[in-house]
């Protein structure tokens, strides 16, 4: 028996939104309302009038972009689960999406596909009603969203031009205003580059720049696409000191905007490495990694280092304000995003002879290094073995014995035995091969046994 | 401190002299004790809430050009009789920069190997050995429509410009053509000096001055409460005062980047950036200012501009490294990132590790032109209530 439950009232419910009929006609969907019900002309039972058919696909995709609302239940076909264009009832009273219930009879089904009746007439009847309900009800959100965005259009416009004037007070609100309309429409940022926004903003940057004026605008620039020119102008240096102290200064959202924007500017073909070749911007970053309290601010502050450990020249600087004994004692407390960052600066490091040795003279770099191996990632894993490498390379005497006190050979033997890629594998065999040149064959064994600690 | 002993000495004297019986005098004197705790808390408090800022830096670093304009920012500036008061300091100035200038010249005559562009027309010779006389009597007479015609005439002189030119290894003030320039306004009978005169008027600043301001904004109803010292600059027992100002928010050190090719003062064969480098690196060192925050102002930027072009920062050793690059305001730039830089890395390297957490900001500076000044302390001020909102825990 259909499981077909007969609606006792003439109540459309659609989504959250309850349609009653009367409603609806007085002053809901169809008729009244700011845009008409929009009921299109030639409703001689055909659909066919292709333009009108796109229209309402169109509106469909954009709206379903928009995701404001949900569409009515009773607009759904219930074979594709989307808002139907042509719909067409059956003998049975289901309405269908057209192309979908002439695939369902082409498949040789001859019933109702959500009342598994058999149908005793396969014809198919063009539901007019619906098809005008779903029109207007698509028209009149299309439209209103389409107003709405130039409205928004319209107000970043005015908001760009009145920051070309004010000054004080009104500077600062009208840039917290211009951010806010950013966050809640992305789309506006063309309407802020066509008004020449992005030089205007840039132009606001400079060394008498107030805090509350630079934080408002480094928090919009960095939401927007500055293409070269802009970027260039703004790696000047009075402007990058203005970042760097906001780094240094602000809530832990600016200091994040901070990071995320000379990123950004790292990105440019042009960079060159002077621009963070600065004590106050490491020192500030070194910092900003080290504050407990806001696990983003890690991130960021790690994912910028990283970055700039890339450029050679800087990391003698990053070296000598005692960053290497910073990270290695933050190791264990890293989530595993935050350790790939960090050990693949400490790697990046460990390449030159002040880094290296800053390495080797931290006590916690080995025992750290050796646990982290085989622990979190293939990429930990081999900047990890690499900095160990790297320490025992540099004194073997010295630091090959405490790695494998550490329990390093159990550790390496696990990589060998990984599926980790060759090179990984041929660097660990080297490393197991110059950690046991100073033991006895059996010693070593004995090393290498997995205990408990160590797994 | 000073007015809280003075009110308990007073109270003790009253007290004393008084005729009570035992027990009444028992209660009036705790009664009188813990009014003195009152007050005493109260003043203190007060006092917490007054930030103060001191100005150090080396001899003619701008420290007392900054003093000046806070006060006229933010004060109600100077009065007329403040005013005159300057009318004979200028005089004084005029004459020792002629003096300079004069002898400077002879020096260079006899010394450099192109000596005849030093040597004075003959006819200048004689008002020039006149005014150089003037110029080392300690009172100076004061400044005539004569004697300012003849000062005139000799500072046209070619030998004279010549020498100004190379008034670095001489003691030659910066403001010499500042001087110079308004002689027949100074040289008025009725001459008042303007603020601008007493901005650049020298003296040298000997003890401590301080004064107490409130810089106002626009939208605030009270502002923070600033106390800002001036100490002297030259080379004295700096050490043994130094700690007086522990705890102070914040130090305001000056150091003008002009003088990368000057000597001191005080020893003419070291070099005045060399000794500020050493002045910085002193103080940062001492513990007294261990919590304190660090405003650097690299003032005279103006001077330093022009000077770029013509001198090469590499004259002074602290900057021997350095490469010249570009041309017009982007060389300027260029030098000016690179002397931060420098200062930068001295306050890292003097730093101990756990005074990381405290403030270091440098600004550039201009101290005689008073919208800048007024623009720097802005940002100053702004870093400052800023910190004491993050220090407790608001931000």
């Amino acid at each position: 028996m259909p499981q077909y439950q007969q609606q006792a009232s003439w109540r459309l419910e659609g989504g959250g939104q309850v349609i009653d009929l009367e409603t609806a006609v007085k002053d809901g969907i169809l008729g009244g309302g700011e845009s008409g019900g929009g009921l299109p002309a030639g409703k001689d039972g055909s659909f066919g009038a292709s333009a009108e058919k796109l229209d309402l696909k169109k509106m469909i995709e954009e709206l379903d972009s928009a995701a404001e609302e949900d569409v009515p239940s009773v607009f759904i076909c219930p074979i594709s689960l989307e808002p139907m264009v042509d719909p067409v009832t059956l003998c049975t009273g289901q309405t269908y999406e057209r192309v979908h219930i002439l695939k369902w009879f082409s498949l040789g089904h001859l019933t109702c596909p959500t009342t598994m009746q058999e149908l005793w007439d396969d014809a198919v009847t063009p539901n007019q009603t619906l098809h005008q309900l779903i029109h207007a009800w698509f028209s009149q959100r299309y439209l209103r969203l389409k107003k709405r965005s130039e409205d928004v259009q319209g107000r970043t416009a005015e908001l760009v031009k009145t920051l070309r004037k004010v000054k004080g007070q009104a500077r600062v609100q009208a840039l917290k205003d211009l951010q806010k309309i950013l966050a809640a429409h992305p789309a506006v940022k063309k309407t802020v580059a066509d008004s020449g926004g992005v030089a205007l903003l840039s132009s606001l940057l400079g060394p008498f720049t107030s805090h509350a004026v630079g934080s408002e605008v480094i928090a919009i620039l960095v939401n927007l696409s500055l293409d070269s020119d802009a970027k260039a102008s703004l790696m000047q240096p009075a402007k990058i000191s203005l970042v760097v102290d906001m780094l240094n200064e602000g809530t832990i959202d600016t200091k994040i905007n901070c990071t995320r924007f000379i990123e950004m500017l790292m990105e440019e073909k042009s960079f060159r490495s002077e621009v963070v070749t600065r004590l106050s911007l490491l020192v500030a970053l070194l910092r900003l990694v080290k504050d407990k309290r806001h696990p983003n601010g890690i991130v960021a502050g790690l994912s910028l280092l990283k970055a700039i450990c890339f450029h050679e020249q800087v990391r003698s600087l990053i070296v000598s304000i005692g960053a290497v004994p910073q990270l290695v004692e933050l190791l264990p407390n890293l989530t595993a995003e935050c350790l790939e960052l960090a050990l693949h600066i400490l790697d990046d490091l460990s390449t030159i002879a002040g880094g290296c040795s800053a390495l080797k003279d931290c006590a916690q770099t080995i025992p750290n290094a050796v646990r982290l191996l085989m622990r979190v990632s293939e990429a930990c894993t081999q900047y990890a073995l690499s900095i160990l490498w790297a320490v025992c390379k540099l004194a073997p005497d010295e630091c090959a014995p405490l790695a494998v006190e550490a329990g390093l050979a159990a550790k390496l033997l696990l990589v060998i035995q990984s599926g980790y890629s060759p090179e990984l594998k041929q660097r660990a065999a080297e490393l197991l091969k110059l950690c046991s040149l100073n033991y006895t064959t059996t010693l070593f064994i004995s090393k290498c046994k997995l205990t408990r600690t160590i797994q | 401190m000073i007015s809280m002993l003075y009110f308990v000495v007073e109270s003790m004297g009253s007290f004393c002299s008084r005729q009570q019986p035992l027990n009444e005098v028992d209660s009036d004197e705790n009664k009188q004790a813990a009014e003195i705790d009152k007050r005493i808390d109260r003043e203190t408090k007060a006092e917490q809430h007054i930030h103060k800022l001191l100005l150090l830096g080396a001899g003619e670093s701008g420290k007392s050009t900054i003093f000046k304009q806070i006060r006229l920012l933010f004060q109600t500036g100077f009065d007329e009789a403040e005013l005159r008061s300057y009318t004979s300091v200028i005089h004084a100035n005029v004459y020792q920069t002629i003096k300079i200038l004069y002898d400077g010249a002879k020096e260079l005559a006899e010394n450099e190997p192109n000596s005849l562009k030093y040597v004075v027309r003959t006819d200048n010779k004689e008002i020039g050995e006149n005014l150089s006389e003037i110029g080392s009597r300690m009172e100076s007479p004061c400044l005539t429509k004569e004697i300012a015609k003849e000062i005139a005439t000799l500072w046209n002189d070619t030998a004279i410009q010549e020498t100004y030119s190379h008034g670095n290894i001489l003691q030659v003030p910066d403001c010499a053509q500042y001087f110079m320039e308004n002689l027949e306004r100074f040289s008025e009978v009725n001459y008042i000096p303007t603020k601008e005169d007493v901005l650049h008027a020298r003296v040298r600043t000997t003890g401590v001055v301080e004064i107490q301001f409130s810089p106002v904004g626009e939208s605030r109803k009270s502002g923070e409460v600033y106390r800002l010292y001036d100490v002297g600059g030259q080379r004295n027992e700096r050490r043994k005062w130094i700690h007086l100002f522990e705890g102070v928010t914040s130090v305001i050190f000056c150091a003008a980047i002009s003088e990368y090719d000057q000597m001191l003062f005080e020893d003419d064969t070291k070099n005045r950036m060399m000794e500020t480098k050493e002045l910085f690196e002193w103080v940062l060192k001492q513990s007294c200012f261990e919590k304190s925050s660090f405003m650097l102002f690299l003032n005279k930027f103006d001077i330093f501009e022009k000077k770029v072009h013509r001198v090469p920062l590499n004259v002074c050793e602290w900057f021997k490294d350095y490469q010249p690059m570009g041309s017009g305001k982007q060389e300027v730039e260029h030098a000016y990132e690179f002397v931060k830089k420098k200062f930068e890395e001295l306050y890292f390297q003097n730093s101990k590790p756990d005074c990381v957490d405290r403030a270091f900001k440098i600004y550039r500076t201009t101290a005689l032109d008073q919208k800048l000044v007024k623009k720097t302390f802005k940002l100053v001020d702004e870093t400052l209530r800023r910190r004491n909102l993050i220090e407790a825990g608001l931000l």
